[in-house]
């Protein structure tokens, strides 16, 4: 029965999505049939009086406008169901959690945020479980939760899950990095390893730029030789790094080929947040960076703009291709929402697939929906194409809240070339503190 | 005036004396605090006062004890939420939040006490009356009363609000700061999702014993510590000899235009700090201008061929020393008009006729200005100097501002505490209570602080302040 | 000629010390003509000259930049907790200077003590008090927050009041005066320099602060913001390049109002502290 309702359901939310899609907001009587059909379906499952629902969500700064949009959508298709007073406010992806955390009942609803605060949001109990909400998505969305999970990309899902549960919708799979490389100065097959890029860049007299104070970035080094990170129940990290991977190599050798790049002259480090300032400066030929970079990479690098996966490089005597973050961005509801069931529905409608093409068309952000991101435009962008190839070898980074600095520094002692090549029992003992600082219990 | 008794000890003899020798009336007070007053006929006050203690009783039992009672434990009942989708609406248990049981506690402590206050003085006032009475003495009418509040008591009327707002806004978040270092309120422990409880004295000792580095803070407590005073000590001195310097170097007579130098200082005073402060961050940035400028005069390469630099910038705000010593020249920048300012209004004072007569007797302008000038600037600006100190100890913005999101340290040690080399104590412990929402050790580490400023307050005070100089002048 | 050439010298020294004082003050007005919107590290001077910056930031508001109404939102504030500040201050100066009552010392002692505490750690606390009176997201709220306080600050004023001779009040009060009338016709007309003092340090904060201001107005509605808090959120890492130059032109336009404050004040504002200060 509750199968029948649903599918009763989904079917008129698809006729009814069509009808919204095909017009703009002045009516016509498409519009008036679909919205007739929707209510006719709410009578059944709403209850008889239509509820005032008040709303508040997050979203970046530069979304807002495109957010809007989609919440006028929104607030058109349930309308049968709900009177809604729905509230947007700006909060960056990437300190959602701070302020969340600094009092959950006041934060919004509905909030995005970068898939690495996933585990603190939810250790705080901010987040509401999307699971336990999907008889609400089945009765006034149309779908389950296996829907949601199913629609969007496996990487996307398991970083919104924790222990098994959902806890968020994914919005969007860019939240990656790669290499953009000017092209005219460095060929595609230079870029396949760290050794020919950097010797292109030192012919061309220009810099290979890589952000490695952040253990979101110098993560990648030992993610593509096999050493991983995973989270200890008492919330801190397990870390693997001072030891032998899987694929037989030592972190000490990792650190070697780190260090191999940072003192060749050709290759600039970059503090963290600073890379779009460097491309702009016009020095690099090639960097590693995500799509938040794509303009500022097509301007400095204008006819020559490429990207690609992120290199390979030399460790003893084998290639070893560089890992990388897979992130994502995600769309939670917070638990102490007055309203949570229409906050989980709302933030299914601006991540569902429609919203999803809208924001790729809008802003070039890479979809996590399967379909969005199959899709011919979607493919055919240059940074996108590149981040799905690096995608390949992305890595779901799970970690504790005392991962961050402890990397930060060790990828900055690298980066000023504190620690030497040849100075084994050195790199080790740095290795060891590293580990030792990152496996301290959450506070 | 009347001889008042004085001290707290006074007081409460004239406490005991009113309840024993009190009448019925003023015994009667103890419980039912208007009574004495509708004795003596003053009406409205007794009314007042019953009012109070009304309001007072309904506090206790209306919302105090709810709150209170759960203060040995902080709260028992964990979160717990059910889905309704009827309504739509998650429904929550009857839960326990460990911080707002903190916060309305130490809130009903406050009124409590002050309550307690009010009741003892109700008493002696009450019995007052009745000796006045006995003595045939006026009694006051309620007008009469409200006009004390213009004479006699017109401090009461002046301190009030004040008093209150300070109460409200500092006292009694410094309550709660000073009970949480003796909780683990931390990020395992945060309300309203989670319990936090009382731990004793557990913070202070893992903050001050040194067992394994990460373990404890302690590694990162004692270096911090060490840059925080002498961050201070050169902060406070070298803006308050820089500003005495300027000031004597813009009011010398050879000065053409005095006025439109000292309003050219004046002009960084007026930029907000935020802005003048995080646009010289940008402006020393490695890949700043001020860098640009180096690599392109060449002083980038003379210093790394010194090797005073290993890196292809000038590592201005981002390697320590380098930081250490920009940070307190950047505070001079930004300090040394404002000390300026205040030297100028004080040498304007400095009795003339003693440099005159240095002058004569042949003394050069480097004798004046150690034997005269100084002494003088110390014994008027003393007390101001022990303030900048604690201020400068305290000083969030100037190292906040130039060194957050930029500063990345190379000390693993100190990366594992989650500090940095250039932290003050008020910075790190900012930083551990907004990114890892570790109140519990931020507010150990804020009761050190102010531990720290209390005795150097006390000993300075005791040295310049010798004797009561606030009579002295008048 | 000797001495021609020491003042030449001597004001070349001054001059000099200001060349450095205002580099950086040059460098944010330059920056804020740029005809480029990110930070330009090239070069001091722009390369190409605009008023772009201005006339972003003034008239064409987004989410990130609502200049107009930061500015009114914090000179409302500033305003109020102006009024608010000066009153607590002179308040408390009069009573602990001019007044004697047993609780005088304890108090004054409090204080000292009290101000010893690093403020930024009881943020967590003031918030919560405000929002149990349902007062977060409101500016009132943030006037509290920077007025509330303010008595502790009034050690300037005290000594201000105490350069006062005594027998001016006394002669005062043989004329029947009240204490009241004493404080409001005696005492605060004498107190020119140190009221403008107050004046203008309680007018500054709200200007300044950042911390609590980002605290309290937790709504994310960028309407409501102060102007710190505007521009400080301009610098973010996903902003900073677009919008660095409106930063820029947002630090002139309000530095403009407070240096002429600042200037046309200067006289009793180093009287108001000196004045103060001679008795800490």
């Amino acid at each position: 029965m509750k199968k029948l309702v649903a599918l009763a359901m989904s079917l008129t939310m698809a006729f009814s999505l069509v009808a919204c899609g095909s017009s703009d907001t002045s009516n016509t009587s498409t519009d008036a049939a679909a919205t007739t059909a929707a209510s006719t379906e709410a009578a059944q499952t709403a209850p008889a009086e239509k509820q005032d629902v008040s709303l508040r969500i997050w979203g970046a700064e530069e979304d807002q406008t495109m957010l809007q949009g989609m919440i006028d959508s929104f607030k058109e298709h349930y309308a049968d169901y709900a009177n809604f007073d729905i509230q947007l406010g700006t909060e960056s992806e990437s300190t959602a959690k701070d302020t969340v955390l600094a009092d959950i009942e006041a934060a919004a609803d509905v909030y995005s945020f970068a898939s690495d605060q996933l585990i603190d949001l939810v250790n705080a109990g901010a987040l509401q479980s999307v699971d336990e909400m999907d008889a609400a998505l089945e009765a006034y969305a149309g779908k389950s939760v296996a829907d949601v999970k199913s629609a969007n990309a496996p990487g996307s899902v398991d970083a919104a899950t924790k222990d098994g549960t959902l806890y968020a919708f994914p919005m969007s799979a860019d939240n990656g990095y790669f290499l953009y490389y000017n092209s005219e100065l460095v060929t595609p097959e230079d870029a396949q390893t760290w050794d020919t890029l950097l010797a292109a860049a030192e012919k061309a007299g220009k810099k290979v730029g890589m952000t490695l104070a952040s253990g979101w970035y110098n993560a990648s080094f030992f993610y593509g030789a096999g050493f991983t990170t995973a989270l200890n129940d008492d919330g801190s990290t397990a870390m693997d790094w001072n030891g032998t991977s899987t694929d037989g190599v030592t972190g000490v050798q990792v650190v070697q080929a780190m260090l191999n790049i940072t003192g060749n002259s050709a290759f600039l480090p970059i503090a963290d947040g600073d890379v779009s300032n460097q491309i702009a400066s016009g020095d690099l030929c090639a960097v590693v960076s995500g799509t938040w970079d794509a303009t500022a990479a097509q301007t400095a690098f204008g006819d020559g703009y490429a990207a690609t996966k992120l290199p390979t490089y030399t460790c003893g005597d084998k290639q070893i291709q560089q890992g990388s973050v897979a992130g994502f961005k995600l769309v939670g509801v917070n638990k102490y929402s007055a309203n949570a069931g229409w906050a989980t529905l709302l933030a299914d409608w601006i991540t569902n697939e429609d919203n999803q093409a809208v924001r790729f068309a809008e802003r070039e952000i890479g979809p996590s929906n399967i379909n969005v991101a199959s899709s011919e435009e979607v493919s055919s962008n240059t940074a996108i194409a590149a981040l799905s190839e690096q995608s390949a070898y992305g890595v779901v980074q799970i970690v504790g809240g005392k991962y961050w600095d402890p990397t930060a520094t060790f990828g900055e002692k690298v980066a000023q070339g504190q620690l030497k090549a040849d100075d084994e029992a050195g790199i080790q003992a740095a290795l060891d503190e590293l580990v030792e600082g990152v496996s301290v219990p959450a506070e | 005036m009347k001889k008042k008794k004085s001290g707290i000890g006074g007081f409460f003899k004239e406490f005991g004396e009113a309840v024993v020798k009190g009448d019925l009336f003023v015994k009667l007070s103890l419980v039912w605090m208007g009574a004495g007053y509708i004795r003596r006929k003053q009406i409205i006050k007794g009314i007042l006062m019953t009012l109070l203690e009304v309001a007072v009783i309904v506090f206790t039992f209306g919302f105090a004890t709810e709150y209170v009672r759960d203060f040995g434990t902080l709260g028992t009942v964990q979160q717990e939420t059910v889905f309704n989708i009827v309504t739509m609406q998650n429904e929550f248990n009857d839960y326990d939040n460990s911080f707002m049981i903190l916060l309305f506690s130490v809130v009903s402590f406050v009124i409590w006490f002050t309550f307690l206050v009010i009741w003892l003085k109700n008493e002696v006032t009450v019995y007052r009356l009745q000796k006045k009475a006995q003595a045939g003495e006026h009694i006051n009418t309620f007008v009469e009363d409200l006009q004390q509040f213009k004479n006699d008591k017109f401090y009461i009327t002046l301190l009030a609000l004040p008093v209150m707002g300070v109460v409200i806004f500092t006292i009694v978040p410094l309550l709660i700061l000073i009970a949480v270092a003796f909780t683990n309120y931390d990020q395992g422990h945060m309300p309203p999702s989670a319990l936090f409880t009382w731990v004793g004295f557990t913070n202070f000792k893992n903050l001050l014993s040194s067992g394994g580095m990460t373990i404890t803070f302690g590694y990162a407590f004692r270096k911090i510590l060490i840059w925080t005073l002498v961050w201070a000590l050169f902060a406070t001195f070298t803006t308050y000899l820089g500003g005495i310097l300027l000031s004597l170097l813009i009011n010398n007579k050879r000065t053409k235009l005095p006025k439109l130098w000292r309003t050219l200082f004046i002009v960084t005073i007026a930029v907000p700090q935020f802005v003048s402060l995080l646009l010289v961050r940008n402006f020393f940035a490695n890949n700043g201008i001020m860098n640009t400028i180096c690599a392109n005069a060449g002083i980038t390469q003379w210093l790394r061929d010194i090797g005073a630099i290993s890196t292809s910038y000038i590592p201005f705000l981002s390697a320590p020393g380098w930081a250490h010593v920009m940070i307190i020249l950047i505070n001079i920048w930004i300090g040394v008009p404002y000390q300026m300012l205040i030297a100028t209004g004080v040498l304007m004072n400095i009795p003339s006729d003693q440099l005159e007569s240095a002058k004569i007797d042949g003394a050069t302008p480097l004798q004046s200005f150690i034997h005269i000038t100084m002494p003088y600037m110390l014994f008027v600006t003393g007390p101001s100097l022990v303030t900048d100190f604690v201020k400068n100890i305290n000083n969030f913005n100037v190292i906040y501002l130039l060194t957050q999101g930029v500063y990345t340290t190379t000390n693993q040690a100190m990366a594992n505490s989650q500090a940095k080399e250039v932290d003050l104590l008020i910075t790190w412990l900012f930083n551990l209570t907004q990114s890892y929402y570790n109140y519990k050790m931020a507010s150990t580490i804020g009761i050190i602080v102010f531990i720290l400023c209390a005795v150097f307050t006390l000993i300075a005070f005791s040295r310049f302040l010798k004797g009561d100089r606030e009579e002295a002048f008048r | 000629m000797k001495r021609f050439i020491k003042t030449l010298l001597h004001n070349l020294l001054l001059a000099f010390l200001a060349f450095i004082w205002l580099v950086p003050i040059v460098w944010l007005v330059v920056t804020s003509f740029s005809a480029y919107t990110g930070m330009n590290t090239s070069t001091f001077f722009p390369k190409e000259w605009s008023l772009v910056n201005y006339k972003n930031l003034l008239f064409s508001a987004d989410s990130v930049a609502q200049f107009p109404n930061w500015f009114k939102n914090t000179f409302i504030i500033a305003c109020v907790v102006c009024v608010i500040s000066t009153a607590f201050v002179l308040m408390v100066a009069y009573a602990t200077s001019c007044m004697r009552f047993p609780a005088r010392k304890p108090l004054m002692n409090a204080a000292v003590i009290v101000n010893l505490f690093p403020g930024v750690l009881s943020m967590i606390a003031v918030y919560f008090i405000l929002k149990t009176l349902n007062l977060t997201n409101t500016h009132l709220g943030l006037i509290l927050v920077y007025s509330a306080g303010s008595g502790l600050g009034y050690l300037i004023a005290k000594g201000f009041f105490d350069t006062i001779p005594n027998s001016l009040r006394e002669a005062a009060y043989l004329d029947g005066a009240s204490e009241a009338t004493i404080f409001w016709k005696v005492v605060i007309p004498m107190s020119r320099p140190i009221i403008v003092y107050t004046v203008i340090s309680s007018f500054l904060s709200p200007w300044m602060d950042f911390v609590y201001a980002k605290l309290l107005l937790n709504s994310g509605i960028s309407s409501q913001w102060t102007v710190a808090i505007g521009l400080y959120n301009m610098l973010d890492k996903s902003l900073i390049n677009t919008y660095f130059g409106q930063f820029c032109a947002g630090g002139v336009l309000v530095s403009i109002p407070i240096s002429v404050l600042f200037v046309i004040m200067q006289k009793f504002y180093v009287e108001g502290i000196t004045g103060g200060a001679v008795k800490g």
